[in-house]
Order: structure tokens, then C-alpha cells, then sequence
């Protein structure tokens, strides 16, 4: 069965593609919103921007102390595409996996971001996918 | 508990039987009928969404009649709107990172 997706979410911004693809890939501005959650503070932010490279962003957090994120870059295709593996491995050590897909807008750019539930190396075992997921939700809960 | 929950409806026969329960309460012999599988492999699943608090069973002489008990979902429900939720303020910082290193 393939994946599907699951946390979608789109956002428009007044930059062309490159500009806002960069952001991701740069530690100082990435660091800012990536991996960030509101009420953290970002102490660590590395980047090895390569297909294959790895990235851990580690926010310390008033409530729970610091949270690791981490993953790889699996697809790098400026200025259209960026998908890495994503885990947070204090709350759950299953790589997820998070695309980025960069479209020219008139005006500058409009990215989606998807969430799919679990990458393909470990669907087998865990739960398939957030949209199924959301979708029997609907079902048995709506 | 989420996990349980998550694992719990990942499987297509799984959630049927939640579908199947969302409608009313059931045999177990029942529910059997309309996957086309073994009354011992609905059992199997049965027992994971019993595991997982989504369904409760009581004994009626000879017959085992189940129960959804979807409070779990609403947990799961939560967890992945707020997944949603952070995504979304993320996205809306990154506007604010363009803007300030414009």
C-alpha cells in the first residue's frame, strides 16, 4: 500500500522560490522558524546540505528541556523541492517524512508542506499514513 | 496510548470494523461476515482495537456482543491537529525571516 498523505499545509510568501528554499537550507534563518516550536529556544541548528547529509535542530523547551529533531536530506532540487526524513526521537524514534514543494506564484512563491506519517522503510510495521488515518477518523468519529 | 491508537486503525479491516460498530453494536460472528476472513482473524483484530480501548465486548450467554468506544480517536484526532497547527505557525514564522532579511 502506498503512503498517503496526511498533514498538508500551504503558505504564500512575497519571495521568489530560491529565496525561500535557501531559508531552509541556511542554519541562521532556518533556525528561526524550521524547527521551532513557540515557546523554544533554538541551541542547536546544524545543516549538511547534501542528499544524504543529516540535520539536527534542538530547542530547549520550558516545560520538557531539549528536543532533538532530526533527519536527512533525501531530495535537494532548488528551487522546486526539498524532502528529508524527520523523527523526534525524545517523543518517537520513527522517521516521518517531510516534503516541500516550491511553486512560482504571481508575486513570489507559495510552498506546501506535507507530513506523511511514516517513511517507506518502516510502513510495514507502524501506522500507514495520516490521511487513512484522518479519513477513518472521520468515518467512526464524524 | 496513541500508539496503540494509530497502530490500532492502520489496517483497512480494523477501521471497517470501527465503521461497522460507529452504526451500532455487534456479534462478533456478525462482523465476521462481511470481510470474507476467518472468524479467528476478526478475533485477532478485534483484540487490537480491544487492546487499544476502542471497542469493549460483553458476554450475553454464548454471544460476545462489541462496542466502539471512541474516546481514544479523539486523542488521536488532537494529536494530529496539533502537528497541523505547528506546521502552520512555522510556515507563518518563515514569512517573518523573509521579511526581516529582506
Amino acid at each position: 500500500m502506498t503512503t498517503t498523505t496526511a498533514i498538508k499545509v500551504t503558505h504564500r510568501y512575497a519571495a521568489a522560490p530560491e529565496k525561500v528554499f535557501d531559508a531552509w537550507l541556511t542554519p541562521d534563518q532556518a533556525r528561526r522558524f524550521a524547527f521551532a516550536t513557540p515557546d523554544g529556544e533554538m541551541i542547536t541548528a546544524e545543516i549538511d546540505a547534501r542528499v544524504g547529509g543529516r540535520f539536527n535542530f534542538t530547542d530547549r523547551r520550558p516545560d520538557m528541556g531539549d528536543v532533538a529533531h532530526v533527519g536527512e536530506y533525501e531530495v535537494i532540487d532548488r528551487p522546486r523541492r526539498l524532502v528529508f526524513t524527520f523523527a523526534v526521537p525524545k517523543f518517537d524514534p520513527t522517521y516521518t517524512r517531510v516534503t516541500l514543494d516550491f511553486a512560482a506564484v504571481d508575486g513570489g512563491c507559495e510552498v506546501t508542506l506535507t507530513h506523511e506519517g511514516v517513511a517507506d522503510e518502516w510502513r510495514d510495521s507502524t501506522p500507514k499514513g495520516w490521511e487513512m488515518i484522518l479519513t477513518s477518523l472521520e468515518k467512526v468519529v464524524g | 496510548m496513541l500508539d496503540e491508537t494509530l497502530a490500532a486503525i492502520a489496517d483497512p479491516t480494523r477501521r471497517a470494523i470501527l465503521g461497522r460498530l460507529a452504526e451500532g453494536e455487534a456479534r462478533v460472528t456478525e462482523l465476521a461476515r462481511p470481510f470474507a476472513i476467518s472468524l479467528n482473524s476478526v478475533s485477532k483484530h478485534i483484540r487490537m482495537l480491544e487492546r487499544a480501548r476502542l471497542v469493549s465486548r460483553r458476554v450475553e450467554g454464548r454471544e460476545h456482543i462489541l462496542t466502539l468506544t471512541p474516546a481514544p480517536l479523539d486523542e488521536a484526532a488532537e494529536w494530529i491537529a496539533a502537528q497541523k497547527r505547528l506546521w502552520a505557525w512555522r510556515l507563518g514564522e518563515l514569512e517573518k525571516v523573509l521579511e526581516e532579511d529582506a
